[in-house]
């Protein structure tokens, strides 16, 4: 997230904004430290009901989606990470140039997609996977209102519904023993992976010579 | 003799039932909507015409429940499945609504919490034209912020997560 803002202070004056936005059911006190502590200036939004994941049927974070001056998406669906970490275990250092890449060109960025492509990498849902958000959305009702038993209830049904999303998985973690990156997250991702599955969709890099993430 | 107490016994149930389920709580995108009276139901949700706008922007019209252009034919002067009227009260089926709309909704029956996914027609233009649904929310500070009030400028938007 420092990293973001240090992207943000090069670029925001070519008519370019960053909005970051928490998916966080445990509100301010969860996701609010955060942002302070990499003082973003930056639009900040913390997330309590995942609202931005179900409306661009995002299944991880972090994840990015790029809009243009018309507010018509650009590419969508990607392990937006700002750098690599610990020895390139995880992250990126691909991502951030083709971001300053598209910021300065607009669409003549060979990294810009088509609206086809666009439309293909939206994640599909099932008419179960549809009723996810809502039935979570129901679970973040009840956790608001310090009944953790029906919030557990409707988060696994969520879970149930939309097996394809790693938010509602990993946000619902958090109040179990093992926590969100524990065992039972570890399981599952070897699990889709076995299956020939990703953890996040491979990031698609022109020029790049690695499809890594 | 018989028959009598059958009808009482019916007539407690009905009476019970208006009074533990006239309340609704309605979650819909960002809103809680709380509301007071709604006609008892074992499975829909029947809400005044006021309610209905308070819950998603429709306002009930004598061609229809419209939104914006959009206007879905609903019968007034006579009683189907998305319109009754009970001692001069008309009542609207939301969840007639959103099954005409394809709209997905989760309901906690015990509590009369109703929770309603994103209406379909509202993303054919993100699914089928690539075009950027927009959205309203709260920053840390309360102000509301929505996608559109960046119409004009690149947008990079990252989710992340605490946890």
């Amino acid at each position: 997230m420092p990293v973001w803002q240090v992207i943000y202070d090069e670029l925001k004056d070519q008519n370019f904004e960053i909005i970051s936005v928490a998916q966080d059911t445990g509100g301010e006190e969860a996701a609010g430290p955060i942002f302070d502590a990499a003082k973003v200036s930056y639009t900040a939004l913390i997330d309590v009901n995942h609202h931005i994941s179900a409306l661009y049927n995002l299944v991880n974070v972090p994840s990015g989606v790029w809009i243009d001056e018309e507010g018509r998406v650009k590419r969508i669906n990607e392990g937006t990470y700002a750098k690599s970490y610990m020895n390139g275990a995880f992250g990126t250092d691909e991502y951030v140039p083709i971001v300053r890449d598209w910021v300065a060109n607009g669409d003549d960025s060979e990294h810009v997609w088509d609206a086809d492509k666009v439309k293909s990498s939206i994640v599909q849902r099932t008419p179960e996977a549809e009723m996810a958000a809502p039935t979570f959305r129901l679970g973040t009702y009840y956790f608001s209102n310090d009944n953790d038993a029906k919030a557990e209830q409707y988060w696994t049904m969520a879970q149930e519904l939309d097996p394809t999303s790693w938010n509602y998985l990993r946000q619902d973690l958090v109040y179990e023993e093992g926590g969100s990156a524990g065992p039972a997250w570890q399981q599952r991702v070897q699990d889709v992976e076995n299956a020939g599955g990703d953890y996040y969709a491979p990031l698609e890099i022109k020029g790049a010579d690695s499809t890594d993430n | 003799m018989r028959t009598n107490r059958k009808l009482f016994l019916l007539g407690s149930l009905f009476v019970s039932g208006l009074v533990n389920a006239q309340s609704a709580t309605v979650l819909y995108n960002e809103r809680v909507v709380e509301i007071d009276q709604t006609l008892p139901d074992a499975t829909e949700l029947w809400v005044t015409p006021e309610d209905l706008t308070r819950v998603n922007d429709f306002v009930l019209k004598p061609e229809g429940a419209c939104l914006d252009a959009l206007c879905i034919p609903v019968l007034q002067d006579r009683d189907s499945d998305m319109f009754v009227t009970r001692q001069d009260q008309g009542w609207f089926n939301l969840t007639g609504l959103a099954d005409k709309l394809q709209q997905a909704y989760a309901t906690d029956f015990s509590d009369g919490v109703w929770s309603f996914g994103a209406m379909p027609l509202e993303r054919q233009s993100f699914l089928r034209g690539a075009q950027a649904p927009d959205f309203e929310l709260e920053d840390r500070d309360g102000n509301t912020v929505r996608l559109s009030d960046f119409r004009g400028k690149k947008v990079l938007l990252l989710t992340w997560a605490s946890w």
